[in-house]
C-alpha cells in the first residue's frame, strides 16, 4: 500500500493506494499516530485509490479517531468505493466517523 | 479452476499469504465473472477468517498450511476453509453491539461480524483434528462481462 501525505492549510491529507489489510495496516498506524503525536490536529483519510480494507484497517482508523478526540482534534473520511463504504457501515462505523462523498466536502468541514 | 468448477490450493501460515489468497480469488473472479462488489465481499470474509486463524490457531510456532477449496454451483460459490490448529468455533462469537457510538466502540470480534454479514451462510465443524468452515454466497455476476 502506498501512502501519500499532503498538508495544506493546518490539515493533513492520508491519500491511501491499494490494501489496508493486516499486512500494511500497522505502517499506515504508525504515519498516522506520528503525524497526530506531532501536533496534526485535522486528517483527512482519501480512500479514492483504496482497493481493499479489513477489520484490520477499521482498528486503525478508530484508533486514530479516538486519540485525535482526546486532543480536540478532527477526522474526515472521503471518496470511498462503494463497497468500502459497506464496511464501515456493517461495522457500525458510520454511525460515529463522517463520511463525505469528495476530498472538496472534507476540507469544506474544517 | 478446473473444468469441474473447483480449485483448491494451500496456504502457509504466515500473513504474507493473503496477497496469495488474494492473487486466487482473483482469478476464480475471473473465471466466474463475478462482480468487483461480490470478489471483494469474498476477499474479505476470507482474509479475515484466514487471519484469525493464523493469529490464533498455531500455539506451536511451527510451519502449519490452511487448504482452501473454491467450488461454484448453481449460482452459489461456496469456499471451505481448512486447517490443523486448536479448535476455534468462529461462528459461536457473541457479535458486537451495533451501531456503537465512538467510546463504546470495541474492536474484539469486529472481523467475525464481517464474515457473518458478507456470506449467505458459514457453518464451522470440528472434524478429526482440524477446523472446517465453510462457507456459502450466491454469486453475483459483472454486468460488464
Amino acid at each position: 500500500m502506498d501512502i501519500v501525505e499532503v498538508k495544506q492549510s493546518g490539515v493533513s491529507t492520508f491519500k491511501l493506494q491499494g490494501r489496508l489489510d493486516s499486512n500494511t495496516s500497522q505502517s499506515f498506524e504508525k504515519r498516522l499516530l506520528d503525524a497526530i503525536s506531532d501536533g496534526t490536529k485535522n486528517v483527512i483519510i482519501d480512500f479514492k485509490e483504496l482497493d481493499y480494507i479489513s477489520s484490520a484497517g477499521l482498528r486503525v482508523i478508530l484508533k486514530a479517531t479516538k486519540t485525535l478526540k482526546r486532543q480536540d482534534g478532527k477526522i474526515m473520511l472521503c471518496a470511498m468505493q462503494d463497497y468500502v463504504k459497506e464496511v464501515f457501515e456493517i461495522a457500525g462505523f458510520d454511525s460515529f466517523l463522517p463520511i463525505v462523498p469528495t476530498l472538496d466536502d472534507a476540507f469544506k468541514a474544517f | 479452476m478446473n473444468t469441474s468448477g473447483s480449485l483448491t490450493f494451500e496456504l502457509r501460515n504466515h500473513l504474507s499469504e493473503l496477497a496469495t489468497l488474494s492473487e486466487k480469488m482473483e482469478g476464480v473472479g475471473q473465471a466466474l465473472g463475478l462482480s468487483r462488489k461480490c470478489l471483494f465481499e469474498i476477499n474479505l470474509a476470507l482474509d479475515e477468517l484466514f487471519t484469525n486463524i493464523i493469529s490464533y490457531g498455531f500455539p506451536d510456532q511451527c510451519e502449519h498450511f490452511i487448504r482452501v477449496n473454491v467450488s461454484a454451483e448453481r449460482g452459489v460459490l461456496t469456499v471451505v476453509l481448512e486447517d490443523d490448529g486448536i479448535a476455534f468455533n468462529p461462528v459461536a462469537r457473541i457479535p458486537p453491539e451495533l451501531p456503537c457510538t465512538l467510546d463504546e466502540c470495541k474492536v474484539g470480534g469486529l472481523g467475525i461480524h464481517l464474515v457473518k454479514n458478507l456470506m449467505d451462510e458459514v457453518t464451522y465443524e470440528r472434524r478429526t483434528g482440524a477446523n472446517v468452515l465453510t462457507l456459502k454466497k450466491s454469486i453475483e455476476k459483472s454486468e460488464t462481462v
